[in-house]
């Protein structure tokens, strides 16, 4: 579902993604951990197809994100840590904006946002302005209507921020039912604890390079440690040192 | 998926910001009466007497035998050339803008809406946000231009379409300028060359505008030669390749009734309307987002450019630089407020939409300054002398009030949600504004200062009244900049980033009609009172007109500031 090869991203003389490789199949749950300017937002935002590669490819769904961007963004979903969102609209308003393009029927449109709505306690904010809502409500926002038109890879920048503890888990259960329904999901995260408990696979990235990649118990192994806080450290600061 | 149905992207964007814009305005009337008010009264009455003033200046030109309708035509030629040039500039700062530091791009970017309805959807945007204005302040003169010629009803029907179609070639030319210097200039170089260009400019306008000798001999005998050699000056509103000219033509041979004419000036319009239309509808999309990704993608020390930047990385990045050492020059000055300040100007000059706004304005009164050293030269009588001197007063107030309603209003609403920064530190509330008050006193009290001393010297007035007009707009510098700043404390806008938008609100407008009123109002009472032009008044009318100045210029000023010093220690942050 998300193919990166050879991957690298410059912004002048400075290398932001260096060389990365990386394979995440169908239906699984990839969270990429990192100190801060490991990369994983560069790696992101190449992925969303707002910029350009130095070096590499992106493929979503089969399609390279810089040669069939409408191809790959009809499939894929992509939640940024600040969402952008129309002030002036209701979330019904935006709900329905989003719907239509991506294409989808008035009937879908409704069916899934009542529902997704329902799931994020959003029934009374429905008729609100945006702009009157706090930001955790405009979080959820961003989340239905990413997850309206059901796409096939969603990749999330940070999605717990602002989320009180009941609808992070919410938001948890909606991403583990839509892998489970072969929906790819890609999270990054400083949250250790999202990734220990949610993902099938764990990425770490540091100066640009993934320096482990692995299931929990994989990376438990590999480095002789059962906390995936100690083998984060333990390999963001060696390569630092 | 019966109901499934294809919408065009491009019209539910459209459509989408309709509403987003429609409930703004709703919003901005509900919220505040007097300000929508306020700002229907300035519509109307600008309109009017806009149409007034040109409907009389071009009967008056119009009634000279043989060289009004020679003289009119070329105004006409002129007014859409200069259109055609602050059009294309102020397109290709709004795409700019728009295309490569909008949320709403870098959203759209993420969802399956192609580069080229996203490139077309903001050109459009930019066009209109770029195009209204002017629009509507040429309006009255061309509607004034229709009656002095009794023209048909037809022709306010048919100048709308011909302004519409051109202008969609300024926009379309700035959209293309603005994704050009997006790809190939970063921040540094962009700046280096928009201050190589306003040199240009200004060097090019002062070698342009020779004076010609004319004698009174020939102003009788020769008056047609005459004006036909300060017309050549002009000349360039003629070039055939201008979209400029095509519309000129086209509403000129309309009103003279050579229908035929008109209708071809609107062909080749209309033909490179839609040439250029269906290159940016349709071709420039790609060019687009590879400028938007050079735009994401460049560093702090982009390649092409490295030369210019400073190569201090690391431990050295700590060191002083120029404005810190500069600064440290004011040792008695206390070191949060020099600190301060010295954030204030990199804030300011890292942003390039900012610094470039003033750059014009400032190149636009250089311009004038240098007009007036020949401008003089053509003042023989004293009344004239003197009208002039207090015009030009009036010229420089007004536009220091431009810039302190642009720049120095917005000051405390751009910190924005960062306000509690200052907000907690021990300098407080009140020094803060104190010293964001005094740093733009003094740097506005510099520029306008010796403007007005080299302007008046150009005018070849008095050593004493060239005192009097620079102490004056000193004075005046004082109110405009704390009547900005205190409204601006007054009535801030922390959610608000885009500093056109700060000012664009009630606190905003408020301090631009009240900053006018104080100098058409201060001038007048100035011009009315002196001493020395318009034949004369006593010491005593002389004093009190200089106490009352004083006197109105210190509560406009120290009101406000008071009052919004208040407001700021109070705030809750």
């Amino acid at each position: 579902m998300i193919e990166i090869e050879g991957l690298s991203k410059c912004f002048g003389d400075l290398t932001a993604v260096n060389d990365i490789s990386l394979s995440v199949p169908r239906g699984e749950f990839f969270v990429i951990l990192g100190p801060n300017a490991a990369g994983k937002t560069t790696t992101i935002k190449v992925m969303a197809g707002l910029m350009r590669p130095t070096k590499g490819s992106v493929h979503i769904c089969g399609y390279n994100i810089e040669l069939d961007p409408l191809d790959a963004r009809k499939r894929m979903a992509y939640l940024p840590d600040f969402p952008f969102l129309y002030d002036k609209l209701t979330p019904s308003e935006f709900f329905r904006f989003t719907g239509q393009l991506f294409g989808m029927a008035e009937s879908d449109i409704k069916n899934e946002s009542e529902y997704l709505s329902d799931r994020f306690s959003l029934g009374e904010f429905l008729s609100k302005p945006i702009e009157s809502l706090s930001h955790g409500t405009k979080q959820r926002v961003a989340i239905v209507s990413a997850l309206m038109h059901a796409p096939e890879v969603f990749v999330l920048d940070e999605p717990m921020v602002g989320l009180d503890p009941h609808h992070a888990r919410v938001l948890k259960d909606i991403l583990r039912e839509r892998a489970d329904q072969g929906m790819t999901v890609f999270v990054s995260t400083h949250q250790l604890s999202v990734a220990e408990e949610m993902a099938d696979r764990i990425g770490i990235m540091n100066q640009g390079r993934i320096v482990a990649v692995g299931s929990h118990s994989e990376l438990q192994a590999a480095n002789r440690d059962s906390k995936l806080e100690s083998i984060f450290l333990s390999l963001t600061t060696e390569a630092d040192g | 998926m019966d109901d499934l149905k294809h919408i065009s992207h491009w019209r539910l964007l459209f459509k989408v910001n309709q509403i987003q814009n429609w409930r703004r305005l709703k919003l901005a009337v509900l919220s505040s009466r007097l300000h929508a008010f306020l700002m229907g009264l300035f519509v109307v009455g600008y309109a009017w007497l806009a149409f007034e003033l040109f409907r009389k200046g071009l009967q008056f030109t119009s009634s000279f035998p043989g060289l009004g309708p020679v003289l009119i035509e070329r105004m006409i030629f002129l007014l859409f050339a200069f259109l055609f040039f602050l059009l294309l500039l102020s397109n290709v700062i709004i795409n700019f803008t728009n295309l490569f530091r909008n949320r709403e791009t870098h959203f759209l970017l993420t969802l399956p809406v192609s580069h080229q309805v996203i490139y077309r959807w903001k050109i459009f945007e930019s066009g209109v946000l770029a195009s209204w204005a002017f629009l509507f302040l040429i309006a009255p003169l061309v509607i004034a231009y229709g009656k002095t010629y009794n023209a048909s009803w037809n022709f306010y029907f048919v100048t709308p379409v011909f302004v519409g179609l051109f202008v969609v070639l300024p926009g379309v030319f700035g959209s293309w300028v603005a994704l050009f210097l997006a790809r190939w200039l970063d921040r540094l170089a962009f700046q280096v060359a928009a201050m190589f260009v306003v040199i240009l400019v200004i060097v090019f306008i002062s070698s342009w505008l020779q004076p010609e000798v004319v004698t009174d001999e020939m102003l009788e005998t020769r008056v047609l030669d005459v004006v036909d050699r300060l017309l050549a000056r002009t000349q360039f509103s003629l070039f055939p390749f201008l979209p400029s000219y095509w519309v000129s033509s086209g509403l000129t041979q309309w009103i003279e009734g050579a229908v035929m004419g008109a209708f071809f000036f609107g062909l080749v319009l209309l033909s490179h309307t839609l040439f250029f239309g269906y290159l940016a509808a349709t071709r420039s999309g790609g060019f687009f987002f590879s400028s938007l990704s050079a735009v994401n993608s460049r560093g702090r020390k982009a390649s092409l450019w490295s030369f210019l930047h400073n190569k201090k990385s690391g431990r050295s990045a700590f060191e002083p630089k120029f404005l810190d050492r500069l600064a440290k020059l004011f040792w008695w000055s206390k070191s949060d407020s020099r600190a301060l300040i010295v954030k204030d100007t990199l804030t300011f000059w890292r942003d390039t939409t900012q610094w470039g706004q003033s750059l014009v304005l400032l190149g636009l009164l250089v311009a004038y300054i240098m007009n007036l050293r020949y401008f003089s030269h053509r003042l023989t009588s004293d009344f004239w002398i003197d009208l002039t001197s207090y015009l030009n007063l009036g010229a420089c107030a007004l536009n220091l009030a431009t810039l302190t309603t642009r720049f120095v209003f917005p000051q405390i609403s751009l910190e924005g949600k960062r306000i509690w920064i200052i907000g907690m530190a021990p300098l407080g509330m009140r020094r803060t504004l104190m010293t964001k008050f005094l740093f733009s006193t003094v740097v506005s009290m510099i520029v306008t200062m010796a403007l007005v001393g080299a302007s008046c010297m150009m005018l070849s007035v008095t050593v004493g009244r060239i005192i009097y007009f620079t102490v004056a707009i000193g004075v005046m510098s004082f109110t405009l900049n704390a009547l900005a700043l205190g409204l601006g404390a007054l009535y801030p806008n922390f959610r608000e980033e885009n500093p056109s938008k700060i000012v664009s609100g009630f606190g905003g407008t408020l301090c631009l009609v009240l900053s006018f009123l104080y100098i058409v109002g201060m001038v007048s009472l100035m011009a009315v009172t002196s001493f020395w032009a318009f034949g004369g008044s006593s010491s005593l009318v002389f004093g009190i007109g200089c106490l009352v100045f004083l006197f109105v210029s210190f509560f406009l000023g120290w009101m406000p500031l008071r009052k919004g010093i208040r407001r700021m220690t109070t705030l809750e942050v």
